[in-house]
């Protein structure tokens, strides 16, 4: 007489497991962030020392103004003359004062001579006070230049 | 003519997840690769000579920091050329000596902004702020 084998169907409980990925994928969509907002063309050089952006309040009158490796001038992404960084800059001050905030964010190997021409088309304005962006701390590790 | 009665069965429903699952876990994989960690970012506030102003530097007594061209030796403390590490030592020393030190870097036009960058953060160690940077022709 031969025994009749059920062979039941392997079943695991998958609804931890869901659970948990459906967490991470939210976690995911929420933090990140698809516009770039830093233009990657500029390889900002290493201070460790610097002082961190997230200490200070941020002031919306701020001017950013970019600085690549071969010395081009950009605002927002739209390349400038130095006459006319001079001219938006001296405007800028006769509505906000000569305390707005110059923040130059200049590529690490970047010339100076090509800093120097940045710095007098703001200093053209009557702003003598200049701030340089750095990387405190690098995200992308090895990636950076002129270090 | 007698009735059956019909019994109606009640089946437990099944949900093939399958392919949630693995839509599920293409997101995750996605989302996991293409997952960068965010730069911190920092300022360094220097100031710019004005074009009137007549500060000769060895009359304030102030430190003159020079950025060479030259990548092999970048620094000159006072004129005299100098290691990265001597430099971070001297100005250390300054630091604690007089916070309110008047330090100037002098930047040659060929010398690359990193080594600028470089001078600048050794000051901010030092607790150095007050800062000028000046071009050299």
């Amino acid at each position: 007489m031969r025994a009749a084998k059920e062979e039941a169907p392997m079943s695991g409980n998958l609804t931890a497991m869901i659970d948990v990925v459906f967490q991470l994928i939210i976690f995911f969509v929420v933090t990140t962030n698809m516009q770039n907002t830093v233009d990657q063309r500029i390889k900002l050089a290493i201070a460790p020392h610097g002082q961190s952006i997230s200490d200070k309040p941020k002031d919306p009158r701020e001017i950013k103004i970019d600085l690549d490796e071969k010395g081009n001038i950009y605002i927002a992404k739209s390349s400038l003359t130095p006459s006319i960084l001079t001219s938006i800059v001296r405007k800028a001050v006769s509505e906000y004062g000569v305390d707005v905030p110059i923040v130059i964010r200049a590529d690490g190997n970047a010339q100076h001579s090509a800093v120097q021409t940045t710095m007098n088309a703001v200093t053209a304005s009557g702003i003598y006070k200049i701030k340089f962006a750095v990387l405190k701390e690098s995200g992308s590790k090895g990636k950076e230049k002129g270090k | 003519m007698a009735r059956k009665s019909k019994r109606t069965h009640l089946v437990a429903g099944e949900l093939n997840l399958t392919a949630m699952i693995d839509i599920a876990f293409q997101l995750l994989s996605f989302f996991l690769m293409t997952m960068k960690p965010v730069d911190v970012m920092a300022l360094m506030d220097v100031s710019r000579p004005a074009p009137d102003s007549r500060a000769p530097a060895k009359a304030l007594n102030v430190l003159t920091i020079t950025i060479l061209a030259d990548e092999k030796q970048p620094f000159a403390l006072n004129d005299r050329v100098i290691r990265i590490e001597d430099l971070d030592m001297m100005l250390c020393k300054a630091g604690e000596l007089n916070p309110d030190q008047n330090v100037i870097v002098a930047c040659m036009q060929k010398s690359l902004h990193s080594r600028l960058i470089d001078a600048l953060d050794l000051c901010a160690k030092a607790k150095l702020t007050k800062l000028s940077v000046v071009s050299l022709m």
